[in-house]
C-alpha cells in the first residue's frame, strides 16, 4: 500500500516537472533585454545592474543593448561589445577563463574535497572497531588473573 | 570649552581604561586564583557600560541639541532632520556605529558577569571575562583613535548640519535595523570569548557548551532579524524592487549566519554523542572572526557597495585586530585541538548525525562560496592590476545548489533517529512530507510557476514544511497523551525549531518567488492614463509638489487596479541637491505592486514616468521572518527533559 | 592520514588567511580606484550625430591630427571648473591648429548645454548624444571623462577626473615625442 503512493507521488512529481519545465512561453525580445541587463553592471552605480539602476548611464547601456538585439547579436557578442568599452568588469559574471576562472572551479572543487573528505571519514569509522574482543586478548586476561592469585 | 566633547572623549577614556584594567585584573586573578581580584572583574565590566553609556547619551544629546561644533553632529545631523532620523543618525555613520558597537558589546559583557556571578572563581568564566573585556578595550581604542566621534570642529560652527545620506532618513526601519545588527553581531563575541576560555583552560567538554549555546543562539536570532530587517528596508527604499543584491555587506552580515547556523545543528551532536568538540570550537571562533572581516569590508572602502560607510583609516585598526583575531583562534586550535579531540564516531550516515554533519559541510561551503565570491575581486585585482566583477549572477547560480541541498536535509533530519535508521523507517516517515512536497510543486504549476529550478526549490519546501509539521503534530499529540498542554508542545529547543524551520522554508519560498517570476516595467503616462502589468492596472492620477524643509519632492499619485491611490515620490534634498526617490508599495498576501516615480512632469499636466514592479509572494519574506523569530523565542525556553549538565564527556 | 588534524588544518587556513589579509591590506579604498581603459591603444570609436549649433559631426573628419574629446554635462560640477582650462587649451592648439577640441553631451538638455557654452565661452564642436550610444561606446560611467587621440586614430590618453591644462599640455608632449 505504501509503495503505491510513492510510486504515485512519483508520477505526480514527474509529471508536474515536465509540465512545468516544457511548458515556458518564448522569451521576448523585452525578456531577453531585461535578462541580459541582469548581468550587465552599471558601472557609475555600486553593483547594481543595468536593468534595475535608474542612473544615465545605465539607461544608456540599456537603449545599447536594445539595439544590439535588434541588429540581431547574441547574447555573447552584446556582452563582448560592452566589454569593449568598459572592460571586464562590465559584465556582472566574473569571465570562466584563467585565473578568474579559480572562482568557478574553487568552490566545486571544494565540494568534491568535501565529500570525499566525508566518504574517508566514515570508512575510517565503519572499519576501525573500538572494542572488539580478539582472543588474544581472551587468554591474557585468562593469565593476568591467575599471576594475581584470582 | 565643548562639555559635551570633553565628556564623550571622558567617558571613552575611561571605558577603554577600565576594559584594560579589568584585563590585567581578571590576568592577575587567574594566575593567583585570588576570588577577590576575580570579583574585581565585575566592577570593571560595569565601569566599562556606564562609560559607553554615557558616551552614548552625550552624543544623542549632542545630536538632538543640534550642537554642530561637534564635527560627527555637523555632517550628520541637520535641523530639517525629523527626530527619529536624528536620533538614528547615530548609528547611521561611522563613528557613531563604533559607539553603538562598544555600547552593546559592554552590555554583554555585564550580562555576562551577571548571569556567572556564582563562578567567579572559575577559571573558565574568568577567561571568557577576561577574552570580551580585551575586545570591549579594542572597540574603545577605535573610538580614541581613528573613530572618534567626540572630534570638534575647528574654525567656524556651521549653522546647520549636512543631515544623514538621504537614503537613511527615507524609512523608519533605519531606527531597528542596526540595533538588531548589532545585538546580533556583537552577540557572538560571547560564545567566542568561552571558546577561547575553554580552549586555554582545557575544558572542552560539555560544561562550555551548556553555557553558550543558549548565548549563541539568542544572538543568532537577533542577527536573523537584523539581517531580514535589513532586507526589507533595502526594499523600501532603494526604488528596483529587490532585497537581496549579494552585495558586499549583505554579504558580511549573512557570512556569520552561515556558520552560526552550522554551530547550531552541530551542536545537537555533541550534546547526544560528544562528538565534533573541536570542530565546534572552530565554529564559533569562525563566526567571531567573521563579524570583524565583514565590519572591516563594510567600513574600510575596499568595496563598493550601496551600503558602504565612509572609508577612514579604521581599516587598518579592524584589518590588524582582524589578523589577531584569527592568530588566537588559530593557535588555540593547534596547539589544544588534537589533545581535545572526541573519540567517538558516527555509525552510520543515515542517522541524524550523518545528516547534521551533511548540513554543516552545505553551510561551510555556502560560507566559502559567498566569502569567496566577495573578497576574489580584490584578489584578482592585487594579481593581475584588472578589475573584475562578481555579482548577484555568480552568487545566485553557485548558492542555488547547495539551498536546495539544504532544503532537502531539512526535510529529512527531523525524521531520521540518532545513531541509525533503515530505508523502511523513512519511506514509512516521509510518505505524508513527500505527499506535501507533492502538492506543493502541483500548486506552484497550477498557478503558473515555471523552471527546473524553482519547482525543485518549491517541491522541496514542502517536503521540508511537511517534516516540520509531521514533528510538530507528533509532539502535540504526544503533550495530549502526557495531559501538558499543546502549547508545551512547540516550546523547547526540537519544536523551536521546527518553527524556525517552516520561517526559512517560507522565507525560501519567497526569495524563489520574488526572484524568478517578477515583471517590471515602466509607463509614461498622462494624467488620467492607465497601463497595465501581470494582470494589475495603474493609473497615473496626478502630481503634487511639496516643499519641505529638508526637500523638495513631487509626489505622484497612482491608483492601484481601480482602489486605494499610492504615493511614489522624488525628493531632492535641499542640503546635498542628491534626488532620491521614495517607492511606494502595495502590499498584499500573493503579490506587492512596487511603484516607482522615475521621471517627475516638467510642468503640471505633463506626463510621467511611473516605475512598475509586480513580485509575488514579497510579503512572505517579512512574515518568514517573524516566524524565524518566533521560533527562536520558543527554542529559547528551557526544554523540561534532559539536565543539559550532565556530561557526556568531561 | 595525519595524526594532528587539527594542527595541520590550522597551518593551511592561517597561510590562506594571511595571503588573504595581505591582500586587504594593500588595496585602495573602491572610491580611488582608476579603472584602465580598454580603449588605450586601440582606434578611437566613432562619434557621430548633430552638434549643438545644429551642425552634423563625424569624428573621422578630424582624422590627422591629435583630438581632445571630452564628455560632459552642465549640471556637473568638476566639468564647470576644468572648462577653463578645455578654453585654454582650445585656444592655444586652435592657433597652433595641431590639436582640437571635441565635446559629448552626456545626459543633459541641448538647451541648459547651449546656455552652459554661451556663458563660458567655447566655440568648438558640442555633439549632442541622446541615446547615450558614444557614451556607452566609448566606456563612459560619468563625467567628466576626457579622451586623447592621436593623429593616427588611436586612444591614448583618458582622463577620469577634471583636467588641468598644464596636465594636458604635459601629456600632450610626453605622446608626441614618445610616438
Amino acid at each position: 500500500m505504501r509503495k503505491l503512493a510513492w510510486a504515485a507521488l512519483l508520477l505526480v512529481v514527474v509529471g508536474a516537472l515536465v509540465i512545468g519545465v516544457t511548458d515556458r512561453d518564448q522569451a521576448s525580445d523585452a525578456d531577453r533585454a531585461h535578462r541580459l541587463g541582469e548581468t550587465i553592471m552599471c558601472p557609475a552605480c555600486s553593483g547594481e545592474s543595468v536593468t534595475n539602476s535608474q542612473a544615465p548611464v545605465a539607461k544608456a547601456i540599456r537603449q545599447r543593448i536594445d539595439a544590439l538585439i535588434d541588429e540581431g547579436k547574441s547574447d555573447q557578442e552584446i556582452r563582448d561589445t560592452l566589454v569593449d568599452s568598459f572592460g571586464e568588469r562590465i559584465v556582472l559574471n566574473p569571465p570562466r577563463e584563467g585565473l578568474a576562472g579559480l572562482v568557478w572551479v574553487l568552490p566545486v572543487a571544494a565540494l568534491v574535497v568535501a565529500v570525499a573528505g566525508l566518504v574517508v571519514v566514515f570508512r575510517r569509522w565503519r572499519v576501525a572497531p573500538s572494542t572488539e574482543v580478539s582472543d588474544a586478548d581472551v587468554d591474557a586476561a585468562a593469565r593476568a588473573r591467575q599471576a594475581e592469585g584470582r | 570649552m565643548n562639555w559635551t566633547a570633553s565628556l564623550g572623549t571622558l567617558a571613552v577614556a575611561l571605558g577603554f581604561a577600565a576594559s584594560l584594567i579589568g584585563v590585567l585584573s581578571l590576568a592577575m586573578g587567574i594566575r593567583s586564583r585570588q576570588e577577590r581580584i576575580l570579583k574585581s572583574g565585575r566592577v570593571y565590566a560595569v565601569l566599562a557600560l556606564g562609560s559607553a553609556a554615557v558616551a552614548f547619551l552625550a552624543m544623542e544629546r549632542a545630536l538632538l541639541a543640534h550642537d554642530f561644533s561637534l564635527k560627527f553632529v555637523a555632517e550628520n545631523g541637520s535641523r530639517a532632520t525629523p527626530v527619529l532620523y536624528t536620533f538614528a543618525s547615530l548609528w547611521g555613520a561611522l563613528e557613531g556605529s563604533i559607539l553603538l558597537w562598544s555600547l552593546v558589546l559592554t552590555g554583554y559583557t555585564v550580562a555576562v558577569c551577571w548571569r556567572f556571578r556564582d563562578r567567579v572563581t572559575d577559571p573558565l568564566v574568568a577567561w571568557a571575562t577576561l577574552a570580551m573585556l580585551v575586545v570591549c578595550a579594542f572597540f574603545f581604542a577605535l573610538m580614541l583613535g581613528p573613530a572618534n566621534p567626540f572630534r570638534v570642529l575647528s574654525g567656524v560652527i556651521p549653522a546647520d548640519g549636512r543631515g544623514p545620506n538621504p537614503l537613511l532618513q527615507d524609512h523608519p526601519l533605519m531606527a531597528i535595523h542596526p540595533p538588531f545588527l548589532y545585538l546580533g553581531y556583537v552577540g557572538f563575541t560571547v560564545p567566542f570569548a568561552f571558546c577561547v576560555a575553554a580552549l586555554v583552560t582545557g575544558r572542552v567538554g560539555e560544561g562550555w557548551l551548556a553555557v553558550t549555546r543558549r548565548w549563541t543562539l539568542l544572538a543568532w536570532g537577533f542577527l536573523t532579524v537584523g539581517i531580514v530587517l535589513g532586507a526589507w528596508w533595502s526594499y523600501e527604499v532603494l526604488g528596483w524592487g529587490g532585497f537581496w543584491a549579494w552585495d558586499p555587506v549583505e554579504n558580511a552580515s549573512f557570512l556569520p549566519w552561515l556558520t552560526g547556523t552550522a554551530f547550531i545543528h552541530s551542536v545537537m551532536v555533541q550534546e547526544r554523542r560528544g562528538m565534533l568538540r573541536v570542530w565546534n570550537l572552530s565554529l564559533l571562533l569562525a563566526t567571531f572572526s567573521l563579524t570583524i572581516l565583514g565590519t572591516f569590508l563594510t567600513r574600510s572602502g575596499v568595496l563598493d557597495s550601496v551600503h558602504s560607510f565612509t572609508e577612514s583609516s579604521i581599516g587598518v585598526w579592524l584589518l590588524t585586530f582582524f589578523g589577531c583575531v584569527v592568530a588566537v583562534s588559530l593557535g588555540l586550535i593547534a596547539w589544544r585541538g588534537d589533545r581535545l579531540r572526541s573519540p567517538g564516531r558516527i555509525d552510520s550516515p543515515l542517522s541524524r548525525e550523518g545528516a547534521f554533519l551533511a548540513n554543516n559541510v552545505l553551510f561551510a561551503g555556502f560560507a566559502f562560496v559567498v566569502l569567496l565570491g566577495t573578497v576574489f575581486p580584490l584578489v584578482y585585482e592585487a594579481l593581475k592590476d584588472e578589475q573584475i566583477t562578481v555579482g548577484r549572477p555568480y552568487f545566485d547560480r553557485m548558492t542555488a545548489p547547495i539551498a536546495l541541498a539544504l532544503l532537502f536535509f531539512m526535510a529529512i533530519a527531523p525524521v531520521l533517529p540518532w545513531r541509525k535508521a533503515s530505508t523502511e523507517l523513512l519511506r514509512h516517515r516521509l510518505l505524508w512530507p513527500a505527499w506535501g512536497g507533492g502538492a506543493a510543486l502541483v500548486v506552484s504549476v497550477l498557478v503558473g510557476a515555471r523552471g527546473l529550478g524553482q519547482l525543485l526549490a518549491f517541491f522541496l519546501a514542502g517536503f521540508a514544511a511537511g517534516s516540520a509539521v509531521r514533528q510538530l503534530v507528533l509532539a502535540a499529540r504526544a503533550a495530549r497523551r502526557n495531559g501538558t498542554s499543546v502549547f508545551g508542545a512547540v516550546v523547547g529547543r526540537t519544536n523551536g525549531g521546527m518553527v524556525v524551520h517552516l520561517g526559512v522554508i517560507v522565507v525560501a519560498v519567497a526569495f524563489v518567488a520574488a526572484s524568478s517570476f517578477s515583471q517590471s516595467n515602466e509607463f509614461r503616462l498622462d494624467e488620467g492614463q492607465s497601463a497595465h502589468l501581470a494582470g494589475r492596472t495603474i493609473t497615473y492620477l496626478g502630481n503634487e509638489r511639496t516643499r519641505s524643509a529638508r526637500a523638495m519632492t513631487v509626489t505622484a499619485r497612482v491608483r492601484v487596479d481601480g482602489g486605494q491611490v499610492f504615493t511614489p515620490s522624488l525628493n531632492q534634498y535641499i542640503s546635498t541637491g542628491s534626488t532620491i526617490g521614495t517607492p511606494s508599495v502595495d502590499w498584499g498576501l500573493r503579490r506587492d505592486v512596487y511603484l516607482t516615480l522615475v521621471e517627475a512632469p516638467k510642468a503640471a499636466g505633463d506626463s510621467a514616468v511611473i516605475g512598475v514592479v509586480v513580485e509575488p509572494l514579497v510579503s512572505w519574506l517579512w512574515a518568514g521572518g517573524l516566524l524565524m523569530a518566533i521560533g527562536t523565542l520558543l527554542a529559547l525556553v528551557p526544554g523540561r527533559r534532559r539536565n543539559p549538565i550532565i556530561p557526556v564527556s568531561a | 592520514m595525519t595524526k594532528r588534524p587539527a594542527l595541520v588544518a590550522s597551518i593551511v587556513i592561517a597561510v590562506v588567511l594571511a595571503l588573504l589579509v595581505a591582500v586587504l591590506a594593500t588595496r585602495d579604498p573602491a572610491v580611488n580606484r582608476v579603472t584602465k581603459s580598454p580603449l588605450l591603444g586601440r582606434s578611437a570609436p566613432a562619434i557621430e550625430g548633430t552638434t549643438i549649433a545644429g551642425a552634423k559631426f563625424s569624428l573621422a573628419d578630424l582624422e590627422g591630427q591629435w583630438v581632445l574629446v571630452n564628455f560632459l554635462a552642465s549640471w556637473c560640477t568638476p566639468c564647470k571648473r576644468e572648462h577653463d582650462d578645455l578654453l585654454q587649451f582650445a585656444n592655444v592648439h586652435a592657433a597652433t591648429k595641431d590639436a582640437s577640441v571635441v565635446s559629448v553631451v552626456f545626459d543633459d538638455d541641448a538647451d541648459d548645454v547651449r546656455a552652459f557654452f554661451a556663458e563660458r565661452g567655447g566655440d568648438w564642436p558640442v555633439v549632442l548624444d541622446d541615446q547615450g550610444a558614444a557614451a556607452v561606446a566609448w566606456g563612459v560611467p560619468k563625467v567628466p571623462e576626457t579622451f586623447l587621440i592621436a593623429p593616427n586614430g588611436e586612444v591614448v590618453l583618458k582622463v577620469s577626473s577634471e583636467i588641468t591644462f598644464e596636465f594636458l599640455q604635459e601629456q600632450l608632449e610626453l605622446l608626441r615625442s614618445g610616438a
